[in-house]
């Protein structure tokens, strides 16, 4: 046994070497990968830094001609060069706006049923039929909008609301005018549908994510399923609802396709949800290829500058929110 | 399987009880129990005296939690969970489809194993249980919130407080603002599912000598692994294992002289 340790003792000097020459490749491995992972990850910072700075530079034309006035301001003339991005500005936020009054009852009381009323054979079919309204590409939208959904709201949805409302005080301007079928309504229901699965699906998560125990213990008083949901499990996951909502809302202000096809895209701020509009995003879709003469491009540019400042925020709201809840849940 | 129905052995300090005045607040009859497919409870028979504390031993899995929730029906949330027997209370078989089960438990209502204050104010923790039923004025109200706090034990410790998030309590107050919200329903019966068990020894000790403060005016079960604390808070006390309750009787003599050998066996520590 000694000669074999012996032996085996002299054998493993001689490989001394060599295995500090395997640790070696080993580790000239690992620092170029800690390289590349780390250039990647910088790449990503980097990307996002290089847009806001090109948007900034782009804009500032726009920006040092009109000054303030850019965003207070409703007229957009080529032809003048005068330039204000107050309707897309009021656009983009009316139609996030409703669509979201639209979309976060419907989708809180969705993820209610999948969580607590829906029979265990429904729920996947239903929880997939939200995800894949998530996955539907924003054009097919567009498509549908403007050749169902337009018509459709036109021949029966909207007289109806004119007739109904016509003669109310303050509904009757909100309700005013011609039924075109495009117009803020329709842009804003189909953000709505967009945005519907975002808000079911985190609200389901999170509903998901209230102890048992706690709505157990609700329950045992005696509450009604409503009673636990409204005063029990919202309360504690309001943090993660309120996350999921933003979301949707970045998603509902930034989108695009969809919305350029129904909106009509009229520089105009009207008090009637039925008149045609504009959104910053449709905006500039719809005439970047037109653009002649910087000041218009840079215009526009501007425009999305502002979009890119308000989804920022929201994301970044929605961001903390869905943080401070995860921790809550540990 | 007998039930011993009170037959008292004089220990001392608990003298013999009178088995006239024993009234039955539950009576459970070949109680079975099912999760799906699989049988959890086996015939159980088993009176719950008015006024008593009773306490449900035995090792894990043996049912006593099972049949606990039976009692206020908390099945009832689960799919494919489902109880067939009798369950006696006040006229009524509880585990018949037909039963209110918002208003059965309001009269019986529940504690558990961890503290479950509602994301809202001390105050509001326990008058959120009241509004349920009672239509009260703000002067009533503020009344019953007191004397259920107090009723529990707690209210000089957050008399100052109640607009503090109830999560801001220790875990022991906690769990004695969830018997200050269960008290201000004002329910008959009071169910215990291991109350103390996330609890260090003080507050174990405060929420026992709460519970001995609580059975004069209501019906008491609790669900223990504490052995020392069945022995302790309970009148009568029921062995169960694998289902089938073994032994019931007055917690004297469970613990002095069983009649079976498996209660024996677990009440020395030899299994469970």
């Amino acid at each position: 046994m000694v000669d074999v340790t012996w032996g085996g003792a002299r054998v493993s000097a001689q490989d001394a070497t060599e295995r500090a020459k395997a640790l070696h490749k080993l580790r000239l491995g690992d620092v170029i990968f800690h390289a590349i992972t780390r250039s990647a990850a910088l790449l990503v910072l980097l990307l996002l830094g290089g847009v806001m700075v090109a948007l900034f530079v782009g804009s500032l034309p726009a920006l040092t001609t009109f000054g303030f006035d850019f965003v207070t301001t409703q007229s957009w003339n080529p032809v003048t060069e005068k330039f204000g991005a107050l309707a897309p500005i009021y656009g983009t936020l009316i139609t996030s706006l409703i669509a979201m009054v639209i979309a976060v009852p419907f989708g809180l009381l969705i993820a209610m049923f999948l969580t607590e009323l829906c029979p265990m054979w429904l729920r996947r079919p239903i929880g997939i039929a939200i995800e894949l309204l998530a996955g539907i590409p924003s054009i097919i939208y567009g498509i549908w909008g403007l050749f169902v959904l337009a018509p459709f709201l036109q021949q029966y949805v909207q007289p109806a609301l004119i007739a109904t409302f016509g003669n109310v005080p303050v509904l009757s301007s909100l309700f005013a005018g011609p039924p075109y079928g495009i117009g803020v309504l329709t842009a804003s229901l189909i953000l709505a549908i967009m945005v519907l699965p975002f808000v079911t699906s985190i609200s389901r998560d999170v509903f998901d994510a209230v102890p048992p125990v706690l709505k157990e213990a609700a329950y045992g008083l005696g509450c009604s399923t409503w009673e636990v949901m409204r005063y029990v499990v919202l309360p504690y996951t309001r943090v993660g609802v309120i996350g999921g909502v933003m979301l949707g809302l970045g998603r509902a202000l930034g989108e695009t396709m969809a919305v350029t096809f129904v909106i009509g895209n009229a520089h105009k701020i009207s008090s009637s949800l039925l008149a045609p509009g504009t959104t910053i995003s449709a905006t500039i879709a719809n005439e970047f290829t037109e653009a002649v003469g910087d000041l218009y491009t840079s215009s526009l540019i501007a425009l999305g500058l502002i979009l890119f400042v308000i989804t920022f925020i929201v994301l970044a709201i929605a961001r903390y929110m869905l943080l401070r809840i995860e921790k809550r849940v540990g | 399987m007998s039930i011993a129905t009170a037959i008292p052995t004089a220990v001392a300090g608990h003298p013999p009880v009178d088995p006239s005045s024993l009234r039955d607040k539950v009576a459970i009859r070949n109680l079975e129990f099912y999760y799906g497919q699989s049988k959890a409870l086996k015939g159980i028979t088993l009176p719950l005296y008015e006024n008593k504390v009773t306490a449900f031993i035995g090792p894990s899995g043996c049912g006593k939690s099972t049949l606990l929730r039976v009692l206020n029906r908390m099945y009832d949330l689960y799919p494919n969970q489902h109880a067939e027997g009798q369950v006696q209370f006040d006229g009524m078989n509880l585990v018949d489809p037909g039963v209110d089960l918002n208003l059965l438990r309001a009269r019986i209502g529940m504690v558990f194993q961890k503290p479950t204050p509602f994301p809202m104010s001390i105050y509001e923790n326990i008058a959120f249980g009241i509004r349920l039923y009672e239509k009260l004025s703000k002067r009533d109200l503020d009344q019953r919130v007191e004397q259920s706090l107090r009723r529990a034990a707690l209210w000089d410790e957050v008399k100052d407080k109640l607009n503090a998030n109830g999560l801001s309590l220790s875990g022991g107050q906690q769990q004695r603002l969830c018997i200050a919200r269960t008290v201000a329903v004002r329910p008959e019966v009071i169910l215990f599912d291991e109350p103390c068990s996330a609890l260090d020894p003080i507050s174990t000790a405060k929420i026992e000598e709460l519970i001995d403060e609580l059975k004069e005016d209501y019906t008491i079960v609790i669900v223990t692994h504490n052995m020392q604390q069945a022995a302790r808070v309970s009148d009568y006390t029921a062995f169960m294992y694998l289902g089938e309750l073994i032994e019931f009787g007055p917690t004297d003599k469970i613990f002095t002289s069983p009649t079976d050998r498996r209660t024996q066996d677990y009440i020395t520590g030899r299994f469970g």
